[in-house]
């Protein structure tokens, strides 16, 4: 009787573990597979400007001339003057000149339209020009090669696809874009060790590169709280925290002894 | 009244209904319990299956309609639009031809060939069945009258209408035949002329369906709807795969019902983990379940089906209990036991190469790993085997001879004068073997390698305050170093310092002049050191951990010494004889009129002829790097210390009284294992054997006191024995009374983490008897067996932390962070991937005995002379080099042996127009490629054309100048340097006028060149190339 009974009761807490154990799944919540919100226009009634310049602080350092005497076609298009490296570029008004100001953090997650324009980068004279580009992510970069000589064009992405395309002299213009965001990419020619130029690409518009002035103008913000970003090359990175209102226009400067290398 | 109460009748009176009533509700309970239990209680894959079939089909619904979004997405694309009018354009200009086609075949010959068949077939069945008869008849009578009604039969007419004819025909047999023959072949014809009509349409239809399954990651919708149909008639039954002559029954599907359904599960999707897709599809797809089932692999109790405990074999009655997901590879070695890589099996690999890297060999055996001892034994046996046979048949020559001489017959001397002949021509077969053998035992005695540092050296090397700090615990010395921890009292410290120390050899160590450390830093960061090496502590830790991290190499060692032994690695002291059991001084050679000198020409024993090893027993290669760089690599070295770190004084180090127990103490702990030691060379290894350690009866693993504990907390298992053992090799002394310290466990301490000791513990569990039959067994006949063979030589001597040799794989340079520079990317050592395709085997052997190429200028790299990081020289038997030679090729599926295609020679014509192209300005191959002009090569960031024809194979050169992307994405070769013009490869730059007429095939023209490449060409091009050869 006894056994039984135990065997009853083991059963029908078999039974209730049973029904337990096969319990029906909570259905995996049904992915909003929205198709990405479509592109909005940059709210301009509302829209933030920040501005700035990028002080140079400290001795100006004396930048090499480049050795172009492996290529004369190279070598050539400089006869006048020797080319100066462009790693650092301070500016007559005491800027810096090519540094990658961007919005790093707090830009809302939507998809900003890609301009149709595409930032040209030029090879010219063995020399890479701009020195330093901005595009957004799926924006196109037109290559051209305005020299006599071949050049090749390769970006060394960490996130991105890495890739070195021959480019032969006077050749087609080549179209180039980065699917993700990475700042910076950096660009070389093995044929010519001396080139060099970067690349910054971003999710969204909100970046500049300064230029001869040293400022930079980041337009069309919507308000909120950002982290702003200044890449240099050689003196690494300045992050600041700010904050813009509707319609507000913020001056956010930045200087070179302030950043640090990663 | 009163007397019926007194007759009370207990039948009639008292009631059995209650009794009854509950007995019989308690049957009718157990009866329900027996069947729920007979139907559902020891059948629980019954309701996994309910269940899945219920979660798959909302999961199926859930994802079509997206899948059907995206379908017809891509099919909105403007390609596929584009795709589909012109495949409905084709189909429309071939409709009306085709129509036609169709209106001839189906209206005109099928009805005809119908009406045709039916009278045709009446006579020839007549004449069918006649045949059979003259055939079976005896009498010719009967024989001809039936001929005589066969011939009558095919003259016969018969009036056939046919459907569309006017009138009917008179048709005799053999016109009947003919017609019906005629028209047959007439709607063959028209039906393979609609094929051909409808190609170009069929071929678009292709390529627009192909457009869009070459878009959907997965399945398609219609797949998805074609599975949610077959889940509307999902039966409940047992799913089993029954493999016959293994007798295997695994119901592992029964319940585990996603592995192999074609849509890729995930917890996510399904929200069980019972019903997900197998993880690895490719690996399913060596391993088809239906062959191999699942519980070869996976381990559990296949046939169990009655609960989810028994199934998976997790008690202590099933012997192979399924694995848990951190040793899911220890499945594996049921076949893959020959391998210390096996692909895709990451963890495995990782606990084969720290059993092997860490020196757990050392003590236990393990076939296959540290076999050259093992081998040297057997060679050694089969040269005394074969100089026995030598000698017999040679006295049998000796004696067929005499009895031939003496026969009385002349056939039976002629015999026996053969037989002799042939013996003498089979013993010069035997000297060949004998010869082979000879080389692979001097091969074995190079082989032969060491974990540990040679112990003979210490007096030379070592600061001697240092050695006990370093016993006592090394890791604490050195983080994460080979060396285990062991359980040493200060007086045993003292004993085994003492013996060490005392037992080291001296010799002749030439003073060095100091070296510049900031020189020798850059060289030790950028030559390759890194590359198994660490430096740094803690964070800061950087390079790889095939070898000791340095960085307190300047507390402990002589600075003398580590020149020397940057300089060559291999140079030893002094000699060591195997055969006498002892190292071998000056006196000995001095004896025999001798100079000192051994080395790979020198390497007789002066006493007794034996083989010497002159090597130091390391697998560190040499740099080739002169003596002044090593001097700079060794100052740097010296300069890394911890500051004001003290060393007590250690005199008694050269107590003698205390060496002869420290001799016992190293034998017992079993140093030699790992360590070269004096007298101790010949030490067998003092640990369990483990090839079959994960099929050891669990009763037979000592868990002593922690047995119950184990079984309480549920890991009284090989798994958990395991990786207690490793975490702490002490821990079954726990609570033991054993006042002799010699009867405790002697298992030294490696300090293995978490990740580690799941990694061995995977290649202990499947160590195992397997239970598949011989013939699963992964042993190879092909070109897969060098490719086993090649992968311990590779990870003998590291070669992966230099070069890529596998797919997927990391290499050291890859994340060390100076390499990560723009400047710094292309000095990385060159990827293996392919290397077979790429090279000429016999070019590869030269490069691997020598890879300076060069027999004057041993400073350099013989193929990348601008890599600052230099292929060393390894010293490698003449038996290694095969196998990595081998190894390569096999990788890459080259037959074997290598026969270099023949080569048309370049014209003239041709070669100056190459010579063009490559001293134009659109071509830039002189500005990257080695010249031989220094200034140039210094920036140069490939090789010299001069040795392409002996190093590459003109196929794979053509490959790599037409997609080098392909072969090794982020190459500094550019690619886009020709485009496709019909059948041709063209150069994509300006070409010299002259190709303008040139109709051939330029990458072809160019590789030709290459291959036919001088020294005065390159001098011709170099002169006339102002631009590249940076005059």
């Amino acid at each position: 009787m006894k056994s039984i009974f135990v065997s009853v009761v083991a059963a029908s807490a078999l039974f209730v573990a049973g029904c337990g154990g096969s319990k029906a799944p909570e259905t995996a919540k049904e992915e909003s597979a929205a198709p990405a919100a479509a592109a909005p226009a940059i709210d301009e009634a509302n829209a933030a400007t920040v501005t700035g310049k990028v002080s140079f602080t400290g001795d100006k350092p004396t930048m090499r001339n480049i050795d172009m005497s492996a290529n004369p076609k190279c070598a050539l298009a400089h006869a006048g003057a020797a080319q100066k490296s462009e790693e650092v570029v301070v500016n007559g008004n005491g800027t810096l000149k090519n540094v990658f100001v961007w919005i790093k953090a707090g830009v809302p997650d939507r998809q900003w339209p890609v301009p149709g324009t595409p930032v040209e980068l030029a090879q010219k004279g063995c020399m890479y020009g701009p020195h330093v580009i901005g595009v957004q992510a799926g924006q196109d970069i037109k290559i051209v090669n305005d020299d006599p000589t071949n050049h090749n064009i390769h970006p060394l992405p960490k996130i991105n696809q890495e890739w070195n395309e021959s480019q032969p002299p006077n050749g087609d213009p080549k179209l180039k874009k980065f699917a993700r965001e990475e700042v910076m990419i950096a660009v070389k020619c093995n044929v010519h060790p001396w080139m060099r130029s970067y690349i910054g690409v971003v999710n969204h518009p909100f970046f500049a590169v300064t230029g001869d002035d040293g400022t930079f103008s980041i337009k069309g913000l919507p308000p909120g709280k950002y982290t702003i970003e200044a890449w240099h090359e050689k003196y690494g990175t300045q992050d600041v925290e700010i904050t813009v209102g509707a319609k507000e226009s913020k001056t956010q400067d930045f200087d070179s002894a302030q950043m640090k290398s990663s | 009244m009163s007397d019926q109460e007194q007759d009370k009748d207990p039948v009639l009176s008292s009631s059995l209904s209650r009794p009854l009533f509950i007995w019989s509700a308690l049957l009718l309970l157990s009866l329900g319990w027996g069947l729920w239990d007979e139907i559902y209680g020891t059948r629980p894959w019954k309701s996994y299956q309910a269940q899945f079939a219920k979660v798959y089909t909302a999961y199926l619904r859930r994802v079509r309609p997206h899948e059907a979004g995206f379908e017809k997405e891509i099919r909105a694309s403007a390609d596929y639009r584009k795709l589909d009018s012109e495949m409905q354009a084709a189909e429309k200009t071939v409709s009306a031809q085709v129509a036609e086609i169709d209106r001839k075949v189906n209206q005109e010959l099928v009805p005809r060939i119908l009406a045709l068949n039916d009278p045709f077939q009446e006579v020839r069945g007549h004449i069918g069945a006649l045949t059979y008869q003259i055939e079976t008849t005896d009498s010719e009578s009967s024989k001809n009258s039936k001929r005589q009604e066969i011939a009558k039969l095919r003259q016969e007419k018969h009036s056939i209408k046919l459907p569309g004819d006017e009138k009917p025909e008179e048709m005799d047999f053999g016109l009947m035949d003919k017609t019906l023959q005629d028209m047959k072949n007439e709607k063959a014809q028209l039906l393979q002329q609609r094929v051909e009509i409808l190609k170009p349409a069929t071929e678009l239809r292709a390529q627009r369906e192909k457009y869009v399954s070459d878009r959907i990651a997965d399945v398609s919708a219609d797949t998805l709807t074609g599975l949610i149909t077959k889940m509307q008639d999902f039966d409940i039954h047992i799913r089993q795969i029954h493999i016959k002559d293994v007798e295997l029954v695994d119901r592992c599907e029964s319940c585990h019902l996603g592995t192999r359904e074609p849509v890729t599960l995930t917890k996510a999707d399904i929200g069980s983990e019972v019903f997900v897709s197998h993880p690895n599809k490719e690996l399913l797809k060596i391993h088809d379940p239906e062959k191999f089932g699942c519980t070869p692999c996976h381990g559990g109790n296949g046939a169990a089906e009655d609960s989810v405990l028994k199934a998976h074999g997790r008690h202590k009655f099933w012997l192979w209990p399924l694995h848990y997901r951190e040793n899911f590879e220890a499945g594996c070695q049921q076949c893959h036991v020959k391998e210390i890589v096996t692909e895709m099996a990451d963890t495995l690999n990782s606990g084969r190469e720290i059993f092997r890297r860490r020196g757990c060999m050392g003590c236990h055996r393990y076939e296959g790993f540290d076999r050259e001892p093992d081998e040297m034994t057997t060679v050694t046996q089969q040269i005394r085997q074969l100089e026995q046979q030598k000698a017999e048949w040679t006295r049998e020559i000796g004696f067929t001879t005499d009895k031939a001489d003496k026969t009385r017959s002349n056939e039976e001397a002629q015999r026996l004068y053969q037989h002799a002949n042939d013996l003498k021509v089979r013993i010069t077969g035997l000297d060949a073997k004998i010869e082979q053998a000879d080389i692979r035992s001097s091969d074995l005695i190079r082989e032969v390698k060491k974990v540990g540092p040679s112990l003979k050296e210490v007096r030379m090397k070592m600061r001697k305050e240092w050695i006990p700090v370093w016993l006592e615990d090394p890791h604490k010395w050195r983080p994460g170093t080979k060396m285990p921890t062991f359980r040493l009292d200060p007086e045993e410290i003292r004993q085994i310092g003492a013996f060490i120390w005392q037992s080291g050899v001296t010799g002749n160590l030439p003073s060095q002049a100091k070296g510049d450390p900031v020189k020798g830093k850059e060289a030790f960061e950028t030559r390759g050191c890194m590359a198994c090496h660490s430096m740094g502590e803690g964070n800061e830790r950087q390079g790889g951990d095939f070898a000791a991290n340095l960085s307190r190499v300047g507390e402990k060692d002589n600075y003398d010494y580590i020149v020397r032994w940057i300089h060559n690695p291999r140079e030893r002291t002094l000699p060591y004889c195997p055969f006498e059991r002892r190292d071998l001084t000056a006196e000995d050679y001095k004896k025999k009129g001798l100079p000192f000198v051994f080395d790979m020409d020198h390497d007789k024993c002066p006493n007794d002829g034996h083989e010497l090893q002159v090597e130091q027993m390391t697998p560190m290669p040499s740099l080739r790097l002169s003596i002044d760089e090593a001097r700079d690599i060794a100052s740097y070295l010296m300069t890394r210390k911890h500051d004001n770190v003290t060393y007590a004084a250690a005199d008694y180090l050269d107590d003698p009284q205390l060496k002869s127990k420290g001799q016992f103490l190293v034998r017992y702990y079993g140093c030699a294992g790992c360590h070269e030691i004096s007298g101790l060379e010949e030490e067998l290894r003092i640990g369990t054997e483990l090839t079959k350690e994960g099929s050891k009866p669990l009763e037979r693993l000592d868990f002593a006191l922690l047995g119950h504990e184990a079984e309480d907390q549920g890991w009284y298992t090989h798994k958990g024995f395991f990786e207690h053992k490793l975490q702490n090799p002490a821990v079954y002394d726990t609570g033991k009374e054993k006042p002799n310290k010699f009867d405790r466990l002697k298992m030294p301490n490696f300090n293995l983490s978490k990740p580690e000791i799941d990694q061995v513990a995977t290649f202990l569990l499947g160590s195992v008897d397997s239970t598949m039959p011989e013939r699963y067994h992964f042993d190879p006949a092909d070109q897969r067996q060098d490719i086993i063979d090649g992968w311990w030589v590779v990870r003998k001597y590291n070669c992966m932390g230099c070069h890529q040799v596998h797919i997927g794989q990391t290499t050291v340079f890859m994340v060390l962070p100076r390499y990560q520079d723009p400047d710094w990317k292309d000095q990385k050592p060159p990827s293996l991937i392919g290397e077979g395709a790429r090279v000429n085997p016999q070019w590869l052997m030269r490069f691997l005995t020598n890879p300076s190429l060069s027999d004057t200028d041993a400073n350099r790299d013989g193929v990348r002379q601008y890599l600052k990081a230099r292929m060393p020289t390894f010293y490698f038997s003449s038996g290694e080099i095969q196998k990595l030679v081998r190894f390569f090729a096999a990788m890459s599926s080259q037959a074997a042996p290598y026969i270099a295609p023949k080569m048309e020679m370049v014209s003239d014509q041709e070669r100056t127009m190459a010579r063009q192209l490559f001293s134009s300005e659109g071509a830039p191959c002189l500005k990257c490629h080695m010249t031989g002009d220094p200034k140039h090569d210094a920036r140069a960031t490939a090789p010299s054309f001069l040795i392409a024809r002996e190093r590459l194979k003109p196929g794979w050169t053509e490959r790599w100048i037409v997609h080098p992307e392909m072969m090794q994405p982020g190459t500094a070769m550019p690619s886009g340097l020709f485009r496709r013009d019909g059948e041709r490869w063209v150069f994509a730059g300006p070409t010299p006028p002259s190709f303008q007429t040139y109709a051939r095939d330029h990458a072809d023209l160019l590789v030709r060149y290459m291959f036919q490449f001088t020294p005065e060409e390159l001098n011709r091009l170099r002169a006339s190339a102002g631009a590249g050869a940076g005059r």
